[in-house]
């Protein structure tokens, strides 16, 4: 490994500041879970490293919004998030994803923030993000300004932030009462792995038939991802084991899979009929269980 | 019955009072709780430099040049080196176990991706790290070979020019200089006449069945630190389970007598076969000879991959039975992927090849097994020396055939198996085993009589049994000091590496039971080879049983001398004395302690007593064209295994709920930590059947990292994970007991695939059976084929 620099800036401001719109071994380090596997592989070799650890204040912290969603710093780690209280009231779904997402030690120093800059395609939390609708504050020298999730991601490894703009905050909506939210994580070796398919699922239900959807999957393909064919499956229809099938293969037909360790791009698709189908039917026996 | 999730044995012994066959605690618990038991990673020495290596980048091609300038440069080098620098200092640096094909440095050519080229020297591993990136090697690249039966076939790109077999194996002089093969060795097992066997079989299988590379993925990765010792005598700290081989195989290529190399361990961070025979130590003597300072090499998790790994293998079994369920003929014939160079891939291949008709009773046997090269990374022993792949294959089989026969499995195999007094494959009567007690054991804890619900909808279960065999390495020699100090407390010096099996605690209470002394107060001297006597190595389950049986020797010398010196002093016959609860205790009721003994004859407390033990035991070299022997091993291993599991028809995941494993450790001497050894490697084992595998493009592994070569966690272990002991003494064994180190290997396997056939009617031949591979087998088998890759 090469020596680089490591600054710890305290303010945002200094941090925006260290970092550098033209050089791209310049690089904000939060949890370096994901950063160090680069570098140890040589992907990435540093010349400086812009510390977020002892940056204080809006990187911090998970508080309730004005609108009953919820602000979450982007510095929090993802064991505080799962630990969270307040999230597991409001988002249960996330709460649940957390406890399979790799192991402990990882989720103890890995940062929200890294999670979704980092643009990998095979992580846990993008998808639901997805679906609820959630979207990143970033701050650069230019300015502050807001990015949906599922704009985040622009291809494999790829986000829409520029080489200078951090991540400050995450927003997730309050989510209607009711919905239902769920996310299947498939994993072809250990249960602690990063998945092989992730569908995440969310739709609301009136008088037995789905009002709006959200479907994304993640992992299977190049960035994670709405599929708005499953979605238009759903939508105006009931909530029955066959339009859940018929959804399923509408996403499977959708996906665009990329083959890599996890699985073969034909394998994953399957995966993605799969798992679409059991995440609408959980999320709906969820609901009638009331745990929704 | 132990169950797999409790961690620490409950202190209460379960047996007779007594210092054997109790259940006593690990010596060194509280150190490694505390951190202070010792591991050479920690060991750093002053004005040490650290070696960073750099490595192959294409799998097979011949050295162009080696352009070091741009690392030299680097400010912090203290110098490169080459295969041509270890040349000047070692003139023929080519080592191995069974052949001497491997340079301490690639010279002339490359033969795998990770082969080490150069080092790199520095005071800051950092520096070393980034100079090594900067040593530009040019290559000619030539073809690569990959798998092993390609490889086997004429017209295949040679890996190796000429065939270097070590001396150490006299029926390997043969080979010595044949060229234009990759078939380091083929060893033969002749039974009976297999064509008759089966023409008169009234079915016949044939099936071929496969396993993956994997690898020991150890803690504690492969370290080594070495230090010169005045002028000519060098000292080589090494985390190595056979530091007597180290030894002398140092000493061979540097000419030297084994008196100027001493190499010493501590505790292993585990080794399962991987820390065998020679990994950095020549590398590290060459590099501290070369500059004369202190030199570590400490490999990282992701460097394993491309060090030793465990033989991928191609095994095709045929299989002649009568419709009444005896076996009449069997067939077997293995291809081992060796990788680049030899290390033990040639006894791997001829010690599992002699058992892979497994442990049944078969008249007409022909067993072939051949020791390939490839252009991958070198494989060697790993925790069963190939026992495990050619179970996988015979007992798939097995399962195919009792279920094409219509009979249950456990009964077709009691129809089959080995029994006292028949003769084995080798010729070699069958003593001290009974697989009926395995089969039994199997059976209660399966409730395999019991009616099996095999599910409906998308999840159906199954289950399935397996039974293994292994013969313990032959011949090989263990020697061991026991030594009583002047205050009549007690040490062993001998050279089995604890490294994490609990030899320690088990030779401690071997001796402790000869001496009366509580296993507890006995102290275990580390392998150091200026102090500690010879050991083969710490390997294939022989420690127990050899080593065992010399520390008994040497405790049995002891206590003679103390005895000796007791009945002196008390005036009395040695007949009259015995040793008990840490004196001598005279028939009369007279008692001394041991310090009291020392001081009578010393004059003060001084003074020691050695006992000296050795053991080898017997053996006959099995015969070059048919593999008969009267006397092909010391014992046997034998073990069974019964899986349940629940296979999600969509998807192809297999979750195991349930894995007993049962072995034979003959009496044992500490039945906690066999139970625990058994689980230890059904766990393993688990790991390698449903996941673990390296993969491989163009012979560069890509998932040679713990993010993406995943070893399973408590998540993914069976709920219901148990280690089924069952005792049938040896008649040799120290207090009876036998080697169980690898027996819980062996079986689990096929018992899960044998479960998953059970589950969905579906084979899978080839391991480990992913949640992919088990789909597309599914829906093979149900006409609806999976695309190929888009
Ligand atoms: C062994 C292992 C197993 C894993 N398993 C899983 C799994 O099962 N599921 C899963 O979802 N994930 C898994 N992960 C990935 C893990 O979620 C990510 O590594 C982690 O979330 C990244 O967070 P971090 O704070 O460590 O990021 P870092 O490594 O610090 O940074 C990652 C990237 O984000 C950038 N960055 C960091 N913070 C910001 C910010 N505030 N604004 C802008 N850019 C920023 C960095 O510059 C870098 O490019 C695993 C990781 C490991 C190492």
């Amino acid at each position: 490994m090469r020596s680089f620099d490591l600054v710890e800036p305290a303010t945002l401001d200094e941090a925006v500041a260290l970092l550098d719109s033209q050089d791209k071994s310049v690089r904000a380090i939060a949890g370096g879970t994901a950063l160090m596997l680069m570098m140890k592989t040589r992907l990435f070799q540093p010349t400086r490293l812009v510390s977020l650890r002892r940056v204080n204040g809006e990187l911090r912290g998970i508080r309730m919004n004005g609108d009953g969603g919820l602000r979450i710093g982007a510095m929090t780690s993802l064991a505080e998030l799962e630990y969270s209280p307040m999230l597991a009231s409001a988002y249960p779904v996330m709460s649940q994803a957390l406890r399979t997402l790799s192991n402990i030690r990882i989720r103890n120093v890995a940062t929200l923030g890294g999670h979704l800059a980092h643009g990998d395609p095979h992580m846990d939390l993008p998808p639901i993000l997805i679906t609820l609708d959630a979207k990143v504050s970033a701050a650069s020298k230019r300015g502050q300004r807001w990015i949906g999730v599922s704009d985040l991601f622009a291809g494999y490894y790829q986000t829409s932030l520029a080489t200078d703009e951090l991540i400050t905050a995450v927003h997730v909506p309050s989510q209607p009462l009711g919905v239902c939210c769920w996310y299947e994580k498939f994993t072809a070796r250990s249960a602690d792995d990063w998945p092989t398919v992730g569908a995440a699922v969310w739709y609301s239900v009136h008088s037995n038939v789905i009002t709006e959807a959200r479907v994304a999957v993640s992992a299977a393909t190049d960035r994670p991802m709405r599929i708005a064919a499953a979605e238009a499956a759903l939508t105006n229809a009931p909530p029955t084991a066959q339009v859940f099938s018929k959804a399923a293969d509408a996403a499977a037909d959708e996906v665009q899979p990329i083959s890599d360790l996890h699985g073969s791009a034909s394998y994953k698709r399957e995966m993605v009929r799969v798992h679409v189908r059991r995440a609408l039917e959980r999320a709906l026996n969820l609901r009638s269980n009331g745990a929704g | 019955m132990s169950s797999g999730k409790v961690i620490e044995p409950p202190p209460e012994t379960k047996r007779k009072p007594g210092q054997v066959k109790r259940s006593v605690r690990r010596l060194e618990s509280k150190a490694k709780v505390d951190g202070s038991a010792e591991y050479i990673h920690n060991l750093s020495l002053p004005g040490m430099l650290y070696g960073k290596i750099a490595r192959s980048s294409i799998p097979h091609g011949k050295i162009r040049s080696i352009d070091a300038a741009a690392a030299l440069a680097l400010e912090g080098v203290h110098a490169v080196i080459t295969g041509e620098d270890v040349r000047r200092l070692i003139p023929d640096p080519y080592y191995g176990p069974a052949f001497h094909d491997q340079p301490i440095l690639a010279l002339e050519k490359v033969r795998y991706v990770g082969e080490p080229v150069a080092v790199v020297l520095a005071l800051d591993p950092h520096v070393a790290e980034e100079a090594a990136d900067l040593i530009a090697v040019e290559y000619d690249p030539l073809e690569p070979v990959f798998d092993e039966v390609a490889a086997a076939k004429a017209g295949a790109p040679i890996v190796h020019d000429i065939l270097k077999p070590a001396a150490t194996f006299p029926d390997l002089k043969h080979l010595e200089g044949q060229s234009g093969t990759n078939v380091a060795l083929s060893s033969r097992v002749r039974r009976g006449d297999l064509e008759r066997g089966f023409q008169e079989s009234d079915q016949i299988f044939e099936h071929t069945f496969r396993n993956g590379k994997v690898i020991h993925a150890a803690l504690e990765p492969y370290v080594t630190v070495a230090e010169m010792a005045g002028p000519d005598a060098l000292t080589i700290h090494t985390a190595s389970q056979s530091p007597s081989f180290v030894r002398s195989e140092v000493s061979r290529l540097l000419g030297w007598p084994e008196n100027r190399v001493r190499v010493r361990t501590a505790f292993l961070g585990g080794g399962f076969g991987g820390k065998l025979y020679i990994k950095l130590e020549a590398l590290v003597a060459a590099c501290t000879l070369l500059v004369r300072k202190p030199v570590r090499i400490a490999l990282t998790m992701e460097e394993q991959f491309y060090t030793i790994t465990k033989h991928g293998a191609t095994v095709r079994v045929k299989t002649g039975v009568k419709n009444d369920g005896r076996i009449l003929a069997r067939e077997v014939e293995t291809w081992w992927n060796g990788g680049a160079y030899a290390d033990i891939g040639p006894r791997v291949a001829q010690k599992s090849g002699l058992t892979s008709s497994g442990p049944y009773d078969i008249e007409n046997i022909g067993i072939d097994s051949h020791a390939i090269y490839t252009n991958e990374p070198p494989a060697g022993a790993l925790r069963g020396f190939g026992v495990s792949q050619v179970v996988w294959a015979y007992e798939s089989q097995t399962d195919i055939i009792a279920r094409a026969l219509r009979i249950d499995p456990l009964e077709f195999r009691r129809r089959n198996i080995l029994r006292e007094g028949r003769p084995h494959a080798t010729g070699m009567l069958m003593s001290d085993i009974d697989i009926d007690a395995i089969l039994d054991r199997l059976a209660e804890r399966m409730d395999w009589d019991r009616p099996f619900d095999h599910g409906s909808g998308p999840i159906r279960r199954g289950r399935g049994i397996a039974i293994g065999m292994k013969a313990c390495v032959a011949p090989t020699t263990s020697v061991a000091m026991v030594n009583i100090y002047g205050d009549g407390s007690c040490g062993i010096c001998c050279s089995t590496v604890d490294m994490g099996q609990g030899s320690d605690t088990a030779m401690a209470q071997i001796a402790a039971e000869i001496l009366g002394l509580s296993a507890e107060s006995i102290r275990v001297i580390h392998p150091d080879t200026d102090v500690t006597p010879y050991d083969m190595a710490t390997l294939g389950s022989r420690s127990t049983y050899h080593m065992g049986n010399a520390v008994r020797r040497a405790a049995e010398d002891a206590r003679t001398q103390l005895l000796r010196m007791a009945a002196t002093a008390l005036k009395t016959d040695m007949e009259e004395l015995e040793c008990r609860d840490g004196a001598v205790i005279a028939r009369s009721g007279a008692r001394m302690t041991i310090r009291d003994v020392m001081v009578a004859r010393f004059a003060m407390q001084a003074g020691n007593i050695i006992g000296v033990g050795s053991f080898i035991p017997p053996y006959e070299k099995p015969d070059h064209d048919t593999g008969q022997s009267r006397q092909i091993t010391p014992f046997w291993m034998l073990g069974g295994a019964g899986a349940e599991i629940e296979v999600d028809t969509e998807t192809g995941r297999i979750r195991v709920t349930k894995l007993v494993n049962v072995g034979d450790a003959g009496s044992a001497i500490n039945p906690e930590i066999v139970e625990r050894q058994l689980i230890g490697a059904g766990t393993m084992q688990f790991g390698f059947t449903v996941f673990e595998e390296m993969i491989f493009s163009e012979g560069q592994v890509l998932n040679a990292s713990f993010a993406d070569y995943k070893i399973p966690g408590m998540l993914d272990l069976p709920h219901d994970l148990t280690g089924e002991l069952v005792e049938v003494p040896h008649q040799h064994g120290p207090f009876g007991a036998k080697g169980i180190g690898e027996t819980g290997m062996f079986c689990v396997s096929p018992a899960i695939g044998n479960a998953l056939y059970d589950a969905i009617e579906v084979r899978v031949t080839e391991m480990p059976l992913t949640p992919e591979r088990v789909l597309r087998a599914l829906r093979e088998a149900k006409d609806q084929p999976l695309g190929s890759d888009e």
